[in-house]
């Protein structure tokens, strides 16, 4: 009678399972029952050679006892493998170190600039780069900044020795070159190219003939921005910079625009946010101020406008600079700039 | 510029404490750096912005904090001084040279002074500006210099020869002895004071030792006059020099204050050691340009976004000593001689924003349009520095100018020609690097002696040369490696020591994740390597040699180093991806573990294995590399990974069998391989 078949067979099985000790002879067992063409697909197989109306109870009982099976042979090969996995190795140590290749990391001044892009980006700002050989025009004329203002000096920008320009001559600004001291040259270069709207950050490389010191270098990076279309205010700048400071230091820290002045815009201000280690109470990294100066901005100088062949009366803009050096050691802690550009590993591994 | 508290309200009254004042000032753009109490009084050190001139002086600081804090400055002009003009007096002749660096001066006659120490105040409140006291007249000058802003100075009348006074240009091989002692030599560019033999002042600037007002002095010359900014830094800088004098006049005198300064100091004498006046000498004064400025009303509003009151823009810029009227929607604004620095619309702006408040000023958020342009250059840096990390590089940031000594030429960069710096301030700043790897070997070097065992750096930046007359600033990625490290696996610890096939794998990653299929790496000389894509040269990679390393100050060390030019790669780049279906059928993998001798190269193998085996074999790789007991020396042993597979049909044994034979078959006859 197939029903006591399927009771013998289970009572087999059983026992059968009970001997197994190894996972070779488990998986042989397993492909006795269980394989293609195994007792349950030879059972299976018999179920149309029976009278039919044996074969729906006859089913349902080989599939019942399949189930049991299948669970039965997991709970062996559970068994099986912790038992070799025990007899393999006889004790894992948890507290050895774990295995996994070293990650690198990116020097601060690029995370620190890459994030102050970021947050631009996020407010519609394109990133643009440009070159740090400029000509003396773009650097100091198209911004406004008279040809014998002192910035021009010697003293504080990086001139190119030209060999083509003959020494007797003085040679036209357009062709003199220079390091550029800031990455404002940007304007003048995006500004020519393009016509307004435009919303752009530049981070890049500058050079000053500075003395070396613990906040002094003679190459460092800064991010310019600009943002020039019809009827931006200062106000706008205003909310601008405090959404980006706020994104940079936290929600916390409050902001402050003091007038100022530069050349290449008209108001100025300079841009402080309260002390980020203080909070404004007064501590030796402000000075006792209470206050951290941050950035340059303001409204972009008609004069820039006139240079680059926008119409004054037509388009404003705002603009602001400042150096990721400053707001990473701001950000970080860290007291010498002359750590960003030795690379020692110990310096960089933390970061 | 310093002042103090007790000076500033000798011109108007201040109700707030000094450290309220500071607080106002800063916000208004008179940026207090630091304030002291000292002697009873408060020392403000305030920056001021080279825009601002007028307000190196008490009574500019004190205009501003009359406008600040509401209240109204005193008028201390000084009065009409009753001269006693003739007499005895010599006729003095003033001869400018040039006009246009000196546009006015006045000299004053002062006869039967009694030079003595000055009286208490006067002396303590030079000391808390920072000035010693000298005596009473030269004390008398540096006191009106800083209440008014205008310098002066007090010449010893004996000392000059009488008939005429001169500014002109310094002569070739003239030299003068200054105040402080130093004997200067003058030339073309440095404007003098002179009279008719010597020079006896550096114009501007400082006074010759030899003229200066002693306590023997019985008569002086009073000096006012304007002074050319430009002449004055000019000669200042070429002498190494700076003075209290110097520094106003390179930012600009007011031309109203001359006459007024000089009567001022005059007056002052009198008080102070008695004497008159017998002569007031000038020379004729230029005319000064009244400047009208219109502000349109609107444009205040919509450049700084918030509605100042009409009445308030007014008081403000009244306050300030502009002449204010109103035409229609328009202001007429007269600009006074003492704010040169403002000549258009926005400057006034300015002014209101400044005083009104920024904190004043809402924050708001301009429309931002979305605007094309993301450069692929960017974009893929960041992915190849992303790329670095990942792989365990770290990054560094170098400075691009350095010595010119490190910018040799090495067996593999080219020797273009160097961008040299015209002024450089020291050795450290004469060239723009044209290679990265001698900046990356200094980071070696420091790290090696900060005893670190395993460095993998590398950096995104600029080269630059001289292409013809144009310089040129080429984006490079440079990596360099030394040292090595261990790895420690369950199994024990493996030891990896950095080589030239580091950087190759580093820079096969990096070609494989942007699409770049035709690279290869050919040698160009000793340690050398080339490294190509589609038969173009885009960088190399190199064994440096000990020469080169100990010139780094590296020794008894390996380093590899390679340099590859970014803007060439990234025109090979494709970072678009294709989905490509996956397989359908199983394939079959099938191992060579072979002997070869040392110089066989492994892609020639590979080649030759690809060849045979087309077009069943997907995918071939060396997977073991030995040399040791089993294999004898010169030799190799090689084991071959070949991975069979079609997208037609499940391949079988009896397929493969042959056609791997064949593979083994061409090996031991083309590379004389030994199978195993």
């Amino acid at each position: 009678m197939p029903s006591i078949d399927i009771k013998t067979i289970e009572t087999q099985l059983k026992a059968a399972l009970e001997a197994v000790s190894s996972l070779a002879a488990f998986e042989e067992l397993q492909i006795k029952y269980l394989g293609r063409k195994g007792i349950f697909a030879q059972l299976t197989a018999s179920i149309p050679s029976l009278p039919v109306e044996e074969r729906a109870l006859f089913g349902q009982q080989v599939n019942a006892f399949k189930g049991r099976a299948v669970s039965a042979f997991r709970e062996k090969n559970g068994l099986l493998a912790a038992s070799a996995q025990a007899a393999d190795s006889c004790f894992l140590d948890i507290t050895m170190p774990g295995i996994a290749q070293e990650l690198g990391c990116l020097h601060p001044v690029t995370q620190v600039s890459e994030e102050i892009c970021a947050i631009f980006s996020r407010m519609g700002f394109l990133v643009w780069e440009g070159p740090e050989i400029e000509t003396e025009y773009n650097n100091f004329t198209g911004l406004n900044i008279p040809p014998e203002h002192p910035s021009r000096d010697v003293f504080d920008t990086f001139y190119i020795k030209q060999p083509v320009l003959s020494p007797g001559k003085k040679a036209k600004d357009s062709e003199r070159l220079l390091l550029r001291s800031h990455t404002s040259p940007m304007q003048v270069r995006l500004m020519r190219q393009r016509c307004p709207p435009l919303a752009v950050v530049v981070p890049g490389r500058v050079y000053r003939p500075d003395a070396v010191d613990a906040s002094h270098s003679f190459m460092f990076h800064q991010i310019e921005g600009f943002l020039v279309d019809k009827g931006i205010r200062f106000s706008d700048l205003k909310g601008a910079l405090e959404f980006f400071l706020k994104e940079v230091f936290g929600p916390k820290i409050k902001m402050r625009l003091r007038p100022h002045f530069f050349p290449f815009t008209e108001p100025s201000a300079e841009v402080d946010i309260s002390c980020i280690i203080c909070s404004g109470k007064g501590c030796s990294v402000c000075g006792r101020k209470g206050w951290l100066e941050v950035l340059g901005s303001g409204m972009i100088h008609p004069n820039v406008f006139r240079h680059v062949g926008y119409d004054p009366k037509k388009y404003t803009g705002f603009a602001f600079g400042m150096g990721v050096e400053r707001i990473a050691m701001l950000k970080y802690g860290i007291d010498d700039i002359r750590l960003f550009y030795g690379n020692d590993l110990r310096f960089l591994k933390q970061f | 510029m310093k002042v103090t508290y007790n000076w500033l309200k000798d011109f108007l009254e201040i109700s707030i404490p000094a450290e309220a004042l500071a607080d106002k000032m800063t916000m208004a753009g008179l940026e207090v750096t630091s304030l002291t109490c000292r002697g009873g009084d408060f020392v403000f050190e305030i920056e001021v912005t080279s825009n601002r001139p007028d307000c190196l002086s008490v009574i500019g600081l004190a205009r501003e904090v009359a406008v600040i804090t509401g209240k109204r400055i005193k008028d201390k002009r000084a009065r009409r001084h009753n001269m006693k003009i003739g007499g005895s007096a010599q006729p003095l002749k003033i001869k400018i040279e040039d006009k246009k660096d000196c546009c006015l001066y006045t000299a004053k006659i002062i006869r039967d002074v009694r030079v003595g120490p000055s009286p208490k105040w006067l002396k303590e409140r030079l000391e808390l500006v920072g000035i010693h006291s000298v005596n009473n007249i030269v004390d008398a000058t540096n006191y009106v210099l800083f209440e008014e802003g205008e310098p002066l100075h007090a010449f010893d009348l004996d000392k000059l020869l009488p008939g005429t006074i001169w500014v002109r240009r310094g002569r070739q091989g003239e030299k003068i002895v200054t105040i402080d002692g130093q004997e200067r030599l003058l030339g073309e560019e440095i404007l003098v004071i002179a009279d008719s033999r010597r020079p006896v002042a550096l114009a501007g600037i400082m006074g010759s030792k030899d003229t200066e007002v002693t306590e023997h002095t019985k008569d002086i010359l009073l000096e006012a006059a304007l002074f050319n900014p430009i002449v004055v830094r000019r000669g200042r800088q070429s002498l190494g020099v700076q003075s209290e004098a110097a520094y106003r006049f390179e930012r600009g005198v007011a031309l109203e204050s001359v006459e007024a300064a000089s009567l001022k100091a005059l007056n002052l004498i009198n008080q102070l050691a008695g004497g008159h006046c017998v002569s007031h000498q000038a020379s004729a004064r230029p005319k000064g340009n009244k400047k009208v400025v219109s502000l349109g009303l609107k444009r205040l509003d919509s450049v700084l976004g918030v509605v100042v009151p009409l009445s308030k823009t007014k008081s403000i810029l009244s306050g300030l000593g502009f002449q204010v009227k109103q035409k229609g929607s328009r202001l007429a604004v007269a600009v006074p001689g003492f704010r040169q620095d403002i000549s258009s619309d926005v400057d006034l702006v300015e002014e209101v924003g400044r005083i009104f408040g920024y904190k004043n000023i809402p924050a708001t958020y301009a429309e931002v349009l979305p605007q094309p342009g993301v450069s692929f250059e960017r974009t893929g840096v960041l992915l190849l520095k992303r790329i670095l990390v990942s792989l365990g590089l770290q990054e560094v940031v170098t400075l691009s100018l350095i010595d010119k000594t490190m910018n040799r030429a090495y067996a593999c960069i080219e020797d273009t020609r160097s961008v040299e710096i015209a002024n450089p301030l020291s050795s450290e700043q004469e060239v723009l690097r044209r290679s990265l790897v001698p900046s990356l070997l200094k980071c070696v070097a420091l790290n090696l002696n900060q005893k670190q065992r395993y460095i993998n750096i590398f950096e995104i930046s600029k080269d630059f040369f001289w292409l013809k007359d144009n310089p040129v600033e080429r984006l490079a990625l440079g990596l360099a490696f030394c040292g090595d490290r261990d790895f420690l696996l369950e199994q024990g610890c493996i030891r990896d020591k950095a080589g030239p096939l580091h950087l190759k794998g580093v820079l096969e990653t990096v070609f494989k994740r942007w699409g770049i299929k035709e690279y290869g790496f050919k040698e160009e000389g000793p340690g050398c390597f080339a490294v190509n894509i589609a038969q173009e040269k885009i960088g190399f990679l190199a064994d440096l040699s000990q020469d080169i390393l100990q010139q780094a100050g590296i020794k008894n060390r390996r380093v590899v180093a390679a340099e590859i030019y970014l803007e060439k790669i990234i025109n090979f780049a494709n970072l678009q991806k294709r989905f490509i279906p996956l397989a359908l059928y199983p394939g079959i993998s099938r191992d060579i573990s072979l002997v070869i001798e040392e110089r066989v190269a492994a892609g020639d193998i590979i080649k030759a294995v690809q060849n045979e085996a087309h077009p069943l074999l997907e995918d071939v790789a060396i997977v073991d590399c030995y040399r040791g007991k089993q294999i004898p020396s010169g030799f190799r042993g090689l084991t071959l990974s070949c991975f069979y597979r079609t997208d037609e049909r499940t391949l079988t044994e009896e397929e493969i069998n042959p056609l791997h034979l064949k593979v083994c078959t061409a090996l031991k006859e083309q590379f004389k391989a030994e199978i195993r």
